[in-house]
């Protein structure tokens, strides 16, 4: 199985539609894998609030539109800012039908919205035991955060040098939403609280934006990238329903499961795409991943090693935090950046000699995680 | 917390049986919880207007887990207990169960203000409940309905209002019967306590005059339906002190209303730009000038208004619109300023 072709848009708040989006990622993806929109034989779409915020559900007749006369099969995907690596795993398990199939993440957020878009975001969260009490998105992974502060004693400066990178990094990638940004460690530090100890840089953004990618089942050029794992793990959707808040246990499970179909340890991937929504979550997923022990990630930030000339470049393209979080697109787009720096094609933010990259998607706080591992056989 | 009472699997979600063992399940209500997480959120959302609130994250003896919402400040491995929660909001008593009064006490407590509900006789008691319940359940779970039902209690005793910060009273549009109301409140509830009225056009001075505290008399005039409508015209008197119309409306503020300040005159503003309005409207279908239909979307179709004089008469209440008409058209006639005209148009 082979990603042949990878598109997307720049991120941000754009004027684009929630069509004109999906259209360009996919006219892009199309081009970039030498096969024509005819030849593809199915469609996934992963996108998350469409309904609450476009006011716009049947997506994939939607999509229909953009292609007349194809009349395939499509289907939407949605498990919330996992939807991307779901909609991307749902597609490998139907290359076993279809030879060349299209994944594409699309996401609408700024403009009119039907909810406000917190609220609308709060749907990944459970409606009753979350929701009535307050603990809205940014403040769940807070509730985290202080968490792990507590109990590995480490304090909120860590996370302002996450932030610091991911911005460093987005100002390498022309496509990312704060592409030219200039972000000083004073900005960070001051910027105004969230939700304790989270304040605004601290948080991913809301984003517009859509990534693509073309799987097929036969290698047909050098440029191809081979799909070495792609797996799921779910989890309680709810807080309290978890004995411990410092780990995500579904990313544990889907990336031991991961390394063992690819035949790989972390220590021989050469990138990773995490699921940063927030700072915090950066910080677990190295340790979930294995990069470290648990407890020891700020190590691997205070060090530098996760920088773009480090020994485990990390979020590349700028992370959620910079690269933006158009929520739908954001696990496709993650791909899309594996797929460009294993192809050498990553220009300014290039991670010498990358043959093998993993991406992190995160579905809720932490209630769905996809892992993809990606490499250049 | 639902537990397998045969292979310890837990659930938040009551269920009937265990999925895995086929075992019976047990509900584990939580006695004293231990405080073991919190964090503060400044950024507001529906539901959640008054910000910054804490959510605390709770453990009780047996290891289950909790959040909560609250106001307080709380830290870590201090003991929470659900029934002796600590709170600084204000406690506040609603005379009458009219519509408005039973919109009021919805609002309130889905806001998590504690309320006490005044109704004229006994009978009324389980119904008041029963509507407020019917009401809320459109809204919420039957578990969140429960919880929010928790804040409110329902008296036929004035007494029961004595320890209330803030007396909203919603009574019919009759200044005897809220003169009686006042002269009664005035001998029980403490010192303290903030007397407001609902009326939507009577004399604040007037009913302030009948009690013990006329600087910390206001109007509170809430607008139907009340979770919907951001407005409120909080009435000031002539003798409502600073204090009181601060309080009032910083904790107008927090529940998410928008509230404007109005001095005591008949009407107020809403009403006496709307009556007058219904009024004219009333004389043109009278004149034959137009039909009520299209009166209405004159106003509908030609001024933007969500809807025409005669649909908002029947939704206010003919008697309701009557009974305002009449103080306009009283305070008219005994101010001498029926049919003056405002000099300001003829001066620009």
């Amino acid at each position: 199985m082979y990603i042949i072709g990878a598109g997307r848009t720049k991120f941000g708040e754009l004027d684009a539609s929630l069509e004109g989006l999906a259209y360009e990622a996919v006219s892009r993806a199309i081009d970039d894998s030498g096969v024509s929109i005819r030849d593809i034989e199915a469609i996934y779409i992963s996108n998350f609030l469409g309904g609450p915020v476009n006011g716009q559900l049947h997506l994939n007749s939607m999509m229909s539109s953009l292609i007349p006369g194809c009349n395939i099969p499509i289907v939407r995907v949605e498990t919330a800012c996992a939807s991307g690596s779901s909609a991307m795993n749902q597609a490998i398990i139907a290359l076993r039908k279809f030879s060349n199939i299209l994944v594409l993440g699309v996401e609408k957020l700024s403009g009119p919205s039907l909810i406000p878009q917190i609220d609308a975001i709060a749907m990944a969260e459970n409606r009753t035991i979350e929701k009535e009490n307050g603990l809205i998105f940014p403040a769940a992974y807070a509730l985290i955060a202080q968490q792990y502060f507590k109990k590995y004693g480490i304090s909120h400066e860590v996370l302002e040098q996450i932030s610091f990178i991911n911005h460093r990094n987005a100002n390498r990638n022309p496509l990312a939403h704060f592409f030219q940004k200039n972000v000083t460690m004073d900005m960070i530090r001051s910027s105004r609280m969230v939700s304790t100890p989270l304040n605004l840089f601290d948080c991913s953004p809301l984003s517009d934006g859509a990534a693509a990618i073309v799987i097929t089942d036969k290698k047909k050029t050098d440029r191809d990238i081979k799909i070495l794992s792609s797996q799921i793990a779910t989890d309680t959707i709810s807080i309290p329903e978890r004995k411990d808040l410092t780990t995500f246990k579904a990313t544990k499970i889907a990336a031991k499961k991961a390394y063992a179909e690819a035949c790989l340890t972390p220590k021989k991937i050469d990138l990773f795409e995490v699921h940063d929504c927030f700072t915090i979550g950066e910080l677990i997923a190295l340790e979930d991943l294995g990069l470290c022990e648990h407890g020891s990630a700020c190590h691997l930030v205070e060090e530098g090693r996760i920088s773009i000339e480090g020994d485990f470049p990390v979020n590349t393209d700028g992370g959620l935090k910079a690269n933006g979080h158009p929520i739908g697109a954001t696990g496709i787009a993650q791909i899309y950046e594996i797929v460009t720096q294993i192809r050498g094609e990553a220009d300014q933010r290039q991670v010498v000699d990358a043959e093998y990259g993993l991406a992190q998607n995160i579905g809720g706080i932490g209630g769905t995680c996809g892992i993809t591992i990606l490499g250049c056989l | 917390m639902y537990r397998c009472i045969s292979c310890d699997k837990t659930w938040t979600h009551p269920v009937k049986k265990c999925i895995f063992c086929g075992g019976g399940i047990q509900c584990e209500i939580p006695g004293t919880m231990t405080v073991t997480g919190f964090t503060e959120v400044f950024i507001h959302s529906v539901n959640n207007e008054k910000v910054p609130y804490f959510v605390l994250l709770l453990e009780d003896e047996l290891g289950n887990r909790y959040l909560k919402k609250t106001f307080e400040n709380y830290s870590i491995g201090e003991s929470f207990d659900p029934h002796e929660e600590k709170t600084s909001s204000p406690v506040f008593g609603v005379i009458g169960t009219g519509l408005l009064g039973l919109q009021i006490c919805e609002f309130l407590i889905t806001k998590g203000y504690s309320t006490v509900v005044k109704t004229r006789d006994g009978h009324t008691n389980h119904k008041t409940l029963s509507k407020i319940d019917d009401k809320l359940s459109r809204n919420y779970s039957p578990n969140a309905v429960t919880e929010i039902l928790k804040k409110i209690s329902v008296t036929t005793s004035f007494s029961d209002l004595s320890g209330c910060d803030f007396i909203i009273e919603a009574a019919p549009e009759n200044i005897g019967v809220k003169e009686e109301i006042f002269k009664a409140l005035s001998g029980i509830c403490d010192k303290k306590t903030i007397f407001s009225t609902n009326s939507s056009s009577l004399s604040i001075d007037q009913l302030a005059g009948v009690t013990d505290r006329p600087d910390r008399f206001i109007g509170i005039h809430f607008f139907n339906p009340v979770k919907r409508m951001d407005l409120v015209e909080v009435v000031v008197g002539e003798k409502t002190s600073h204090e009181t119309k601060n309080r009032v409306i910083s904790e107008l503020v927090d529940m998410g209303k928008k509230p404007i300040v109005v001095k005591d005159s008949p009407g107020y503003v809403v009403n006496r730009l709307l009556l007058p309005q219904i009024n004219e409207a009333i004389t043109l279908l009278e004149e034959g000038v137009a039909t009520k239909e299209d009166i209405d979307n004159a106003m509908k179709l030609g001024l933007h208004h969500p809807m025409g004089p005669f649909q908002l008469a029947d939704y206010i209440g003919l008697d309701i619109c009557l009974s305002i008409l009449e103080v306009l058209y009283h305070e008219n006639k005994t101010g001498g300023k029926k049919a003056r005209r405002s000099p300001l148009p003829a001066i620009q």
